[in-house]
């Protein structure tokens, strides 16, 4: 069909030329037959282009070389003009064909780069995200492990204890002997039983406190307060734990109110309290510190004097289950907490836009840790807060 | 053993071991308890306990650890408590010669069990004797000369594999033995892996001897871990 329609296209454009003129000019009707040759080689490749040339050809000579109307040729000039036509159109032609195929393939080509280009990012897409959700499974299975372990701890001592009582008053059974418990025995069951309950409650109140902060449901009830208020309530809570220790105080004189949730920081002091009284021993200093640090932040600091934490883990505490006892490899044999006193500590510090972190203490090898709380964030320059804040502290 | 059996308690969390302390000498136990297997051991070697139960995960010197010591030194029998997610590492702790395992929480009655299970053991098994050609456990008699097991003096025909697989119950009752276990004693170190041989010849012994193989009481499953045999009378 397309060598139909070429050798048509070679008859059509030389009965429009015949049409125009017989005197027209040789050399236009032989641009306008290449032009035809192109056209085809462009179209269709180098077999129509060529037999377009061949046609196109025997038509010159036909139509327009003289003597008109036969196939022979009386000057040697045009013979020349003939041949020169039939070489031109058939160069043409076929390098135009070639063009095109070359265009052809680089198209193809890119087609095919395209193609593969987004199977691959589909894969990786895919690939990346497997990666994410293996990576989650992995935190949430070691998240679990840490949430069960503390969990299973007390129960296992309140169940000991529970069967150990039981057994004695259902007398024996069995070949088990019979449980002889004396008065303070029997107490001191009842006495673990008492105090691993409220290990329970403290740490699901934790898990609660943690997964309010995570979810962004922290509500802080932000009054203004002072530091050396938050700091005496924290220090009252933690009387009974820091019995063994000496506490210096070292607050400066007259810091701004801060508007803050009262009790959330003195949480976060409370925390770094028992913190240190854990970790430090007995008879050791905890220093608690409050001070300006710039215009508008105020520093607060607990220092022990305890072993300290190392410099790679000091990021790592804040992290929630995360243990430098348990899990950092720090050899002592300190107890171990929950892993969940500094990551609340962290939350409420940074939903108060503040920073909490941890500096080696300045006096011995302890640790020192620190954070920072805007005065009353933005809302401080308003002059109806600043009012506020007069009828507040004038109660 | 002396008149009060002596048991090590090795943990580091101190509710507990003083909840067992206060338990177990309320059963007539002596007891003394260590924070973590370096303790656990010393105190071993100065004070030679009937009865060690450890916790696993401690710091320093952990369960496995103290295992690994304790066996090098001694079979004194080790009760190993776990937690649910720590199988792993309670299987290579009874692998390693822990004798048995209760799983947290656990009521004393249980954990008393085993003690006194772990300590008729200890106290009836001549230790690593090998040489007697016909010894009975229970329910079984074994002669290893004529390849007979008697079962309540009834004669069971086994094949060789099975004969010596339940024999190697036999010698361990009320023990927890892992899969590598049983696969290391019947067919050899390199078959510690092919649970599954270890499946059809527990399933064709169970065949053999149980009253009812749907419902074990000879061949006990400890699920993922192994089997604990079960003597009877």
């Amino acid at each position: 069909m397309r060598y139909f329609i070429a050798g048509f296209s070679v008859l059509a454009v030389t009965l429009f030329l015949k049409t125009i003129g017989d005197h027209i000019n040789a050399a236009t009707v032989s641009l306008a037959l290449l032009l035809n040759v192109l056209f085809i080689a462009t179209r269709w490749g180098s077999l129509p282009a060529l037999l377009t040339s061949m046609v196109a050809m025997l038509c010159f000579n036909f139509f327009f070389l003289p003597p008109f109307g036969t196939f022979t040729i009386a000057a040697t000039d045009n013979w020349i003009a003939l041949i020169a036509f039939l070489i031109t159109a058939v160069t043409a032609g076929q390098l135009s064909a070639r063009a095109r195929q070359r265009a052809e393939e680089a198209e193809i080509g890119k087609r095919e780069i395209e193609r593969l280009y987004s199977e691959l990012r589909d894969a990786f897409e895919r690939a990346s995200h497997a990666e994410a959700l293996r990576q989650s499974e992995k935190l949430k299975s070691a998240l679990l492990d840490a949430v069960t372990h503390d969990l299973r701890t007390p129960l296992t001592s309140i169940k000991a204890s529970i069967t150990t009582l039981l057994d004695e008053a259902h007398g024996p059974t069995g070949d088990a002997p019979p449980v002889v418990l004396d008065p303070e025995s029997r107490v001191e069951m009842m006495e673990v039983i008492n105090e691993e309950s409220d290990r329970l409650t403290r740490f699901v109140g934790g898990l609660i406190e943690l997964a309010k902060i995570e979810a962004g449901e922290l509500q802080l009830r932000r009054r203004w307060s002072a530091a050396d208020e938050i700091v005496s309530e924290a220090l009252l809570r933690a009387a009974p734990i820091t019995r063994q220790h000496r506490i210096e105080l070292n607050i400066e004189r007259e810091l701004p109110v801060l508007r803050v949730d009262e009790r959330a920081v003195s949480e976060v002091v409370y925390t770094l309290i028992d913190n240190a009284a854990k970790y430090s021993p007995h008879g050791s200093i905890i220093q608690i510190s409050a001070q300006r640090a710039g215009t508008d932040l105020i520093e607060m600091a607990v220092e022990d004097e305890g072993q300290g934490i190392p410099v790679d883990l000091r990021q790592r505490v804040f992290e929630k289950f995360f243990r430098a006892i348990r899990d950092g490899d720090v050899s002592t044999k300190l107890p171990s907490g929950t892993g969940m006193g500094l990551a609340i500590a962290k939350g409420i510090v940074e939903a108060h836009k503040g920073k909490i972190w941890i500096d080696s203490a300045r006096k011995s090898t302890g640790t020192r840790v620190v954070f920072t709380l805007p005065i009353g964030d933005e809302e401080v320059l308003d002059g109806s807060i600043h009012s506020a804040v007069t009828v507040e502290r004038n109660d | 053993m002396t008149e009060q059996p002596r048991i090590l308690i090795v943990d580091d969390e101190p509710q507990l071991t003083r909840v067992l302390r206060t338990g177990l000498k309320s059963r007539g136990y002596e007891v003394r308890a260590a924070a973590d297997g370096g303790a656990g051991f010393n105190s071993f070697m100065d004070w030679q306990p009937d009865l060690v139960i450890t916790d696993l995960a401690m710091p320093n010197v952990d369960g496995l650890e103290l295992c690994r010591r304790l066996r090098a030194v001694s079979q004194v029998p080790i009760i190993v408590l776990s937690a649910k997610g720590e199988e792993k590492t309670k299987v290579e702790a009874l692998d390693l010669g822990a004798d048995d395992f209760v799983t947290k929480p656990f009521g004393m009655d249980e954990l008393l069990a085993r003690i006194r299970a772990a300590l008729r053991r200890a106290s009836a098994t001549p230790s690593n004797d090998d040489t007697q050609a016909i010894f009975s456990s229970g329910d079984f008699q074994v002669n290893l000369d004529s390849h007979h097991i008697l079962l309540r003096g009834k004669q069971i025909h086994l094949t060789p594999k099975e004969f010596d697989l339940l024999t190697y119950f036999i010698k361990h009752p009320g023990k927890v033995l892992t899969h590598r276990t049983l696969l290391a004693a019947v067919w050899g170190g390199n078959y510690v892996d092919q649970t599954e041989y270890l499946r059809v010849f527990v399933g064709n012994l169970r065949k053999k001897i149980e009253p009812d193989a749907a419902a074990p009481r000879y061949i006990l499953t400890e699920p993922w871990i192994g089997y604990r045999f079960d003597p009877g009378e």
